[in-house]
């Protein structure tokens, strides 16, 4: 006779898979890690291929690490493959987009091993990570590594670095080759005049920067084919977004800048920098965020807070330091923030009794307890 | 169109058995009627072996209030009472009856127009209990101590595959509706109505032609006469027909967490139950048989079948040409609640709407994976749960913990499991928490 499987019910489930899911993140990274390999081609080349390079070898060896780990704990190899949820892969993704195609070959691969050896699977693996890897991953790259990670964000040192690296520096930085500022930095300049459209920014033509931040159009349709399919709820990142350019506005005015120069760097302060991959991709990872939609509400202004702060605080980039930070802070929003469940009424606040102090042996008040129940 | 919070849109696949109608099994040889086919105490048998019995007689008695009369589902002869496994699993003392193939019959007199009391009694005689699943005793439910102002009959039949439901109200809608205003003058009620999802447009049509039933419009409210059952239409929506959201969608009151549903006034009952009371009350007809479907990809030909309690499965699967080779998994009931049975070695209740053969396109073979916090559990639980965190709670032993997250108010409706994309077993942490902590206490 057939053996049927024996199990406990729902017995049908939806074909949504973890897997799914990360291959679909996957697939929205696609048009973006295509956009600034080409975007850099078109300035230079060799800078196309070097971009090229920089994401392979980072996703390689973020799946190859993930693969190696799980061999050192005797894990066999047909387990590994069912076990491979292409969570690895998004993580490697996201640690070659938030590179430069200048940065030293190595620092890719060393920031995807730290992302998944150390943020992810000494944690527990899969689900059970305290931050983003990929974030934990960039910012490990430009704290150790520093010059290596891309000359202190996107400045190079004319004395060392090639010349197609000064050329392309040079180009994208209207002509001084000693200040290769990204257009975020160029924004805190004081005497401030807008180099870039705020179409250039959209688009990333012209824009210095990681490989993967530059193009937001590109960003934003992977983004947008997330929605669609059911992977991300949209407010969250329109929440951050427009937290974070709303904050700026505010601490422009309040230190002293008129209010139409204020509204007008709107665009461009969002648009800038790591914000629109940081809001998409990676702020808004299921593991790092909290449960509830309150929380969620709460935790994305918050975040954009923390941004537009921490950009203003050192006159540069901060995304990823702020989803770091407030990565950390999950647990106590799922703590405190919890939803009334269906049905739930409140109980009657009893009025305090005075605490009477009585001579009754322990035992006898366990009885007491009892027989209340 | 009126709904609830939460909940999901589970591919019905009704489809299979939406226009068969309903047909009669034919008389098989062995019957196997259970004790324990409702909540409470097992009824106790007042029937020994050898003796003679007729179809209708009562072979076991309700063994405390909420217990349930049983009656034998054929003519014949009492062979033993014997432990049997039933949907569940576990071992419960059956009736073993072998039909002789006669027809005599025993029937309670028809009652006329009855008093509340007459039919309470004649419910309790015929030993209703509630159909959609639970088996209640409907005679204990129809006197509830609170005071109840409302009668909800669920017709939402929000588990795929099932049939049984809409294909009584588009055969028997006049039997249906009797039945309802039945249940409404035994709890002197005149606010009634009947929750349908909106994927059974041939029932709600069929159930608007008759007179007294109005839609749930404006206009039809305005003109609504005493007496009125007025039929919501309601969203297809997974688990629409649990008591609880069926309450919020069609009179927009919350039950209380651990309240019964007489808490808000309000009783709720199942379309095959207001049936059973029709045929009860005008024919006097005990209940021993019930509308049951048999779908899924895996048998040969899904049928919509009016069952005599106690049939086995087997036979039932043997009128409709077998299981396909490709049937991975066998379930009493529906997919997101039932039941999976190792075998077809068991028996149908008063309880059972539907037996399901799988094929593993259907039911979900995947494994487990881990948890990674997605939160779409939460975003579908109707009774604004947390799952996640009932199961992490459960695996790592916490039953505290996952109490606090409120394990015990959850219903098991299942759609959690269904949209987790990890496949995490969440209702199997829930059940086993539930288990511990009785445990505890």
């Amino acid at each position: 006779m057939a053996q049927y499987i024996y199990s406990s019910s729902p017995h049908v489930k939806s074909p949504n898979t973890t897997r799914r899911i990360m291959i679909d993140v996957c697939i929205a990274l696609l048009p973006a890690c295509i956009a600034g390999c080409v975007l850099m081609g078109l300035v230079n080349a060799k800078l196309g291929w070097l971009s090229f390079m920089q994401i392979v070898l980072s996703a390689v060896s973020a799946v190859l690490a993930e693969f190696v780990y799980a061999l050192c704990l005797k894990k066999s190899f047909k387990t590994i493959l069912n076990e491979f949820d292409f969570t690895s892969l998004v993580t490697g993704l996201l640690i070659g987009m938030n590179l430069y195609p200048t940065s030293a070959w190595y620092v890719g691969i060393l920031a995807s091993i730290f992302a998944i050896v150390v943020v992810k699977m000494l944690f527990g693996g899969t689900g059970k990570n305290i931050v983003n890897p990929a974030i934990a991953g960039r910012i490990f790259a430009f704290i150790a590594f520093g010059a290596a990670f891309g000359g202190a964000m996107g400045y190079v040192d004319p004395d060392t670095a090639s010349l197609e690296t000064i050329k392309y520096v040079s180009t994208v930085s209207g002509g001084s080759v000693s200040t290769g500022a990204t257009p975020l930095q160029t924004l805190f300049n004081a005497n401030y005049t807008s180099t870039l459209s705020g179409w250039d920014l959209f688009l990333g033509t012209g824009v210095a920067g990681c490989i993967g931040e530059a193009c937001k159009l590109a960003l934003i349709a992977g983004g947008i084919y997330l929605v669609v399919r059911g992977v991300l709820n949209f407010r969250w990142p329109l929440v951050y977004v427009a937290v974070t350019g709303v904050t700026a506005v505010l601490i422009d005015l309040a230190t002293g800048t008129n209010f139409k120069d204020a509204i007008a760097r709107f665009v461009p302060y969002i648009l800038s920098g790591g914000l629109i991959l940081g809001a998409i991709f990676m702020a808004t990872d299921y593991v790092t965020t909290p449960n509830t939609k309150l929380g969620n509400y709460i935790y994305f202004a918050c975040l954009g807070v923390l941004t537009a702060v921490l950009r203003h605080a050192v006159k540069g980039e901060a995304v990823s330091f702020a989803i770091l930070l407030m990565n950390l802070l999950v647990p106590l929003f799922d703590r405190y923030i919890r939803r009334r469940p269906f049905g739930y009424v409140k109980p009657e606040r009893k009025p305090r009794q005075k605490k009477t102090v009585t001579e009754q042996p322990v035992a006898d008040e366990k009885v007491v307890a009892k027989e209340g129940k | 169109m009126r709904t609830f919070k939460g909940g999901f849109h589970v591919p019905d696949g009704k489809s299979l058995t939406a226009e068969a109608s309903v047909e009669y099994m034919p008389l098989v040889t062995d019957y196997f009627v259970s004790l324990s086919q409702h909540i409470g105490k097992p009824a106790r048998p007042v029937v020994n072996a050898g003796d003679q019995v007729v179809e209708g007689q009562l072979i076991a008695e309700a063994s405390s209030p909420v217990s349930a009369n049983i009656h034998s589902p054929v003519c014949g002869e009492v062979v033993e009472i014997v432990k049997r496994k039933n949907a569940q699993g576990a071992l419960v003392d059956c009736v073993h009856l072998r039909s002789d193939g006669k027809q005599d019959k025993f029937t309670y007199p028809p009652l006329v127009d009855p008093t509340p009391e007459q039919i309470v009694a004649r419910i309790a005689e015929a030993g209703i209990v509630g159909m959609g699943g639970a088996g209640f005793p409907t005679a204990v439910k129809l006197q509830p101590r609170d005071p109840v102002d409302t009668l909800i009959i669920n017709a939402a039949e929000c588990e795929p595959y099932l049939n049984c439901d809409n294909r009584v109200m588009i055969e028997r809608t006049e039997a249906f509706i009797a039945g309802v205003r039945l249940i409404a003058k035994a709890l002197s009620v005149t606010n009634v109505y009947i929750g349908i999802e909106a994927n059974k447009m041939q029932a709600y049509n069929a159930l608007l032609a008759q007179e007294g039933v109005i839609a749930d419009t404006k206009e039809a409210l305005q003109n609504r006469k005493d007496g009125d059952i007025v039929v919501v239409l309601l969203k297809t929506k997974y688990p629409q027909g649990a008591e609880k959201t069926l309450i919020k969608a069609c009179v927009n009151r919350e039950v209380p967490v651990g309240g019964l549903p007489s808490a808000v006034g309000c009783i709720v009952d199942n379309v095959c139950t207001a049936y059973a009371v029709w045929d009860a009350v005008v024919n006097g007809n005990p209940l021993h048989k019930r509308f049951m479907t048999v779908s899924g990809r895996g048998i040969a030909v899904p049928k919509n079948l009016e069952v005599a309690v106690g049939t086995p499965l087997s036979a039932i699967v043997e009128l409709c040409g077998g299981v396909n080779d490709d049937t991975v998994k066998l379930i009493s009931g529906g997919p997101m609640m039932g039941f999976s049975l190792l075998d077809l070695d068991v028996c149908t209740t008063k309880t059972d709407s539907g037996l399901l053969c799988l094929t593993d396109k259907e039911a979900s073979t995947v494994l487990p994976t881990p948890c990674i916090n997605c939160g779409r559990c939460a975003q579908v639980c109707p009774m604004r749960l947390m799952p996640m965190y009932i199961d992490f709670y459960t695996t790592v032993g916490d039953t505290e913990n996952a109490v606090r997250y409120g394990a015990l108010n959850c219903f098991e409706c299942g759609t959690c499991a269904y949209v987790c994309p990890a496949k995490r077993p969440i209702v199997q942490s829930v059940r086993l928490t539930k288990i511990r902590s009785k445990e505890k206490k």
